[in-house]
């Protein structure tokens, strides 16, 4: 199994949600997020005063995959939440040992 | 007296499962399945119709009987007596309110502390011996000392005492705590015990957002529970009256105990269907009750959206009766910060000034009941209370309530009007008038549309209130900006504060969602559907319906923008501006959104949309203010414009009004209505006879003055100058130039000495004194000096510092200087007479204030050109030593 974490665009979210759903994916954990990478964000100014975006607004998504979708959902994500310029985030891979389903106890990729 | 270890196996039935309580007449196989088939039969009844009193009764003697019955057997095998030991049954259960899955709330009550440590091991027994025949017990100990004394951290055990019952042991020892020593101590703590309800009571409600309209409520804990009515009832017992609310002959107390059986109905079934002691109704079960016609007397099938009304208006009774208790017996009617909040308004105790209510404490009181019967006195009432932030009282409300229910008092002034109406609406606190007026059902009178979401519940995994809740809510969120709660609002606060036309974005949000209450496809069109029937009836003018109209069609666009589209993309921002036109629109629509958003639940507004949504604003705005010369009009592509400006003037050839309009500034369009633009038409077509034209408006709280000219230098700063010298306060304005180049300027300026307004003559001298000046025929010098030593004199009460910044990249023509400063009378004047004085052209100014900061920006070209980098510095100089 896998856990898949992915930072992407707000405005990609609706997009990547769709797709993934298509792909046969339900379950997924969103948290509204900030941060920047090297999209190092701007100063808005309005009405004389400055308000400095350096954290920017992103969509974080965490799911953790049995080993045959990782490829899948990856190209999903890929595909949805690109649109070539700075900013568009990224997908980090990690192995998970054990996942377990708190209800009835079950283990493993049947837990997913 | 010592107990063996056989006899604590012998009420364990899981290591003895058929075995007998040691010496025990009733072995646990015989009493556990007796238990159950009571139950069993309990519920079959129950589901067969039997009313949820009698069901919580018959839980409650199954309960008392097996206590009873199990006491007798441990203090019988234990070989005690039970002489200083009883049990009482408190709380709910002490009531004889015992739900299917609840707790048993019991007290073991001791003689003396050795008591205590002697039938100690006898509780344990007991307890175990409880939970093994299924019923959930919640004990304390205490000894009859112990009662006596006040603990200050655990008022609840002193409340749920207040409901005592004997179940069994010591009966004299009961009698004693019951007649001789708790009527003594309860009447000492009666203060500690009414602070502490109320401060329970009132926590209790601001966990569930003080409201009874939740999609998915708990019947037992929500604002209009089952614990509402228990606190009414404490709140009286403690008061020293008859805690029998459902015996007492009252409408409201008759209202209350339908509200109580049909909501202990509803706890019994959402114990039953989920086998557990869970109050919350959910959708789901929401349809099964409304499937059976739970609680239901009339016999009608209702769907689950309409059964739920019946639930919001049980739920109503209870809570209305008790926040008029909580009121009644208030012991700190206020917090801290509303004492001191009234107090800086002055508001303890101010007289009626002849008017027929006046405010007490801090509320609203009506000194003339009669007088309530005209309604115009009603809505002066409401507009007093939503000018001021001052709620009405309790009382106040029953008054007026009491009226509109007797027919045969009849009303005069029943016809409310737009005028009468914006008032309320355009105040500050919109929110403090319209839940009272709600509750009255005087909302609905005005607005027959509301009704079509009074108490609805539209299914959905966001919101967590009834629709007419929501709207309401999303006018509260915006009045709490006056002082926000949290550092969401910090943003939105002098958007709130300096929003035009404040009346029809409060409109747009009571109709925004009507369309939930309609068979539509799409709500947004229902609601504007109810908007054009309000509009009618109210009698809106064009411009204020197309304003609502807007504001409702796009109540969504923000929020989707900001959510869906790349809001640091400037195509983005570019599109969402062109939808919404001008600046005004856009900061009614970013305060719709705000509160849309924050009324759905309270955390859908997280700080991260809070920002999303601000950015969206910021960049928008900029959007607005950055690309004014850019964006010309020519009106040769205007054709539906000239239609409409033709339409109204009389003479005018499509020619001369093209020839006026081309070249202005799209934000001209944006900030004038087509009959606005015929008035600026026909002004212009009298500038051969006279070459300044000047136009004065009275508007509710200002004036407004329009003049239109052929440029010249320094006409900005002159016009500034005039209004300086007449001590006129300049909040906002537009200097626009046509390619021909004629001037409009538009200055919105407050009387601050009300010259104009309490001398209708000097209005004549005032006109007269612009032209003068203008043409040049008056100097302005002298006008200004009279004004000078009055200016000075005045202490400054926020200090803002002077920031000037340059912009050479938004513009293709101009160079854009934007600068915040301190706002004074005469401020607009001194800038402008500097851009002169250094050889600046103004092209474009949008000048605006916030308080006590003034906001301008200007479009500067120097022959023709931007600004050259000398000049700017030269000019950042000048301003800087000149406003700081």
């Amino acid at each position: 199994m896998m856990k898949l974490e992915a930072i992407i665009q707000p405005s990609r979210f609706e997009s990547v949600k769709d797709a993934l759903r298509e792909a046969g994916i339900e379950g997924m954990t969103v948290t509204e997020v900030r941060g920047h990478g090297r999209q190092k964000g701007h100063t808005e100014v309005y009405r004389g005063r400055e308000y400095t975006v350096d954290l920017l607004p992103k969509i974080k998504l965490e799911m953790v995959l049995p080993d045959k979708l990782v490829n899948t959902v990856v190209d999903t994500i890929l595909k949805t939440a690109k649109t070539g310029k700075i900013g568009d985030g990224k997908i980090f891979l990690s192995r998970v040992e054990e996942a377990i389903r708190i209800r009835n106890e079950e283990r493993g990729e049947n837990a997913l | 007296m010592e107990m063996t270890t056989s006899a604590r196996l012998g009420f364990h039935p899981v290591k003895q499962p058929s075995g007998t309580m040691q010496g025990s007449l009733t072995p646990l196989s015989v009493l556990g399945p007796q238990a159950d088939d009571e139950r069993q039969r309990i519920r079959q009844q129950f589901d067969a119709g039997v009313s949820a009193r009698d069901t919580v009764r018959a839980l409650c003697d199954l309960a008392d009987k097996n206590i009873q019955r199990v006491f007798g057997e441990v203090v019988r095998v234990h070989d005690a007596s039970c002489a200083g030991f009883c049990l009482l049954a408190l709380g709910g259960y002490g009531r004889k309110l015992l739900f299917p899955y609840s707790d048993l709330d019991i007290l073991f009550l001791f003689g003396s502390e050795k008591a205590e440590q002697e039938f100690r091991p006898l509780i344990s027994d007991f307890s175990r011996t409880l939970w093994d025949l299924g019923f959930r017990v919640s004990s304390a100990g205490r000894t009859i000392e112990e009662c006596k004394r006040i603990e200050e951290d655990n008022a609840e055990f002193h409340l749920a005492l207040l409901d005592r019952r004997f179940l069994a042991g010591d009966a004299e020892l009961f009698e004693k705590l019951d007649a001789r020593v708790l009527p003594g101590s309860e009447k000492q703590a009666r203060p500690f015990l009414l602070a502490e309800l109320h401060k329970l009571t009132k926590e209790r409600l601001s966990r569930y957002g003080n409201t009874i309209f939740h999609l998915e409520p708990n019947v037992k804990e929500a604002p209009g529970g089952l614990r509402d009515f228990q606190a009414a009832v404490w709140l009286r017992q403690i008061a020293g009256e008859n805690k029998e609310i459902v015996n007492s002959s009252s409408l409201e107390d008759e209202l209350a105990a339908g509200a109580v059986e049909f909501l202990s109905a509803i706890r019994c079934f959402l114990h039953y269907s989920n086998a557990r002691n869970d109050n919350t109704l959910t959708y789901e079960l929401q349809a099964a009750a409304a499937e059976r016609s739970l609680g239901v007397v009339d016999g009608v099938r209702r769907s689950a959206a309409e059964w739920m009304r019946l639930y919001f208006r049980h739920a109503r009774a209870l809570n209305r009766q008790l926040l008029r208790y909580l009121e009644q017996r208030s012991t700190t009617p206020q917090t801290l910060r509303q004492r001191f909040f009234n107090a800086a308004r002055g508001t303890k105790f101010e007289p009626s000034n002849g008017k027929p209510f006046a405010v007490r404490e801090g509320l609203f009181e009506v000194l003339d009941q009669q007088a309530m019967s005209d309604r115009a006195v009603t809505f002066a009432l409401f507009t007093e209370a939503a000018r001021a932030g001052i709620p009405l009282s309790r009382r106040a409300e029953r008054g007026i309530g009491y009226i509109m229910k007797h027919p045969e008092l009849p009303v005069r002034n029943a016809e409310v009007t737009w005028p009468v109406l914006r008032e309320i609406l355009g105040a500050d606190y919109p929110g403090f008038a319209l839940r009272p007026m709600q509750r009255l059902g005087l909302l609905t009178e005005i607005l027959p549309e509301f009704s079509r979401i009074d108490s609805l519940v539209v299914r959905d995994f966001y919101h967590r209130y009834t629709v007419d809740e929501h709207s309401l809510r999303t006018i509260e969120h915006l009045q709490e900006l006056a002082d926000p709660p949290d550092e969401r609002g910090t943003h939105f606060q002098p958007l709130w504060k300096t929003v035009e036309r404040r009346d029809l974005l409060i409109l747009s949000l009571l109709l925004h969602d009507i369309g939930k209450g309609m068979a539509v496809e799409n709500h947004v069109t229902g609601s504007l559907s109810a908007l054009e029937s309000a509009a009618d009836r109210l009698k809106l003018s064009t411009e204020e319906r197309n304003e609502v109209r807007f504001l409702i069609g796009h109540h969504l666009d923000m929020s989707e923008t900001m959510q869906r589209r790349d809001i640091f993309d400037p195509s983005t921002v570019s599109a969402f501006a062109s939808t919404v036109v001008n600046q005004e629109r856009l900061q009614r629509l970013c305060l719709l959104t705000y509160a849309d958003i924050h009324a759905v639940n309270p955390e859908a507004l997280t700080p991260w949309k809070a920002e999303m949504l601000w950015q969206l604003f910021v960049a928008t705005s900029n959007h607005f203010s950055r690309t004014l010369d850019t964006d010309r009009l020519h009106v040769s592509e205007e054709f539906s414009l000239l239609e409409q400006v033709r339409k109204q003037t009389a003479s005018a050839t499509v020619k001369e009004i093209e020839r006026f309009l081309e070249g202005f500034p799209r934000r001209y369009l944006a900030v004038h209505s087509p009959v606005e633009i015929a008035a600026h038409f026909a002004l212009h077509q009298k500038l051969r006879s006279e070459p300044v034209q000047v136009d004065l408006q009275s508007t509710r709280h200002a004036f407004s003055l329009t003049i239109l000219t052929a440029d010249r230098p320094r006409l900005f700063a002159t016009i500034a100058g005039v209004l300086a010298g007449w001590g006129m306060n300049i909040i906002k304005a537009d200097a626009f130039a046509n390619a021909a180049g004629i001037v409009l300027d538009t200055f919105h300026f407050a009387d601050l000495h009300r010259t104009l307004e309490l001398n209708p003559s000097e209005i004549a001298r005032f006109r007269r004194s612009l032209v003068d000046v203008v043409t040049g025929t008056t100097p302005l010098e002298p006008l200004l000096k009279g004004r000078e030593s009055a200016s000075r004199a005045r202490p400054l009460k926020v200090a803002v510092e002077t920031r000037t910044s340059f912009d050479d990249t938004s513009s293709a023509h101009s160079t854009l200087l934007e600068v915040v400063a301190q706002d004074r009378p005469g401020l607009l004047y001194d800038m402008g007479s500097i851009l002169a004085r250094l050889g600046c052209n103004i092209e474009v100014a949008l000048i605006d204030t916030e308080g006590h900061k003034a906001i301008d920006v200007f479009y500067l070209t120097e022959q023709g050109r931007k600004l050259r980098a000398e000049k700017q510095e030269a000019l950042r100089e000048a301003l800087q030593g000149t406003l700081a």
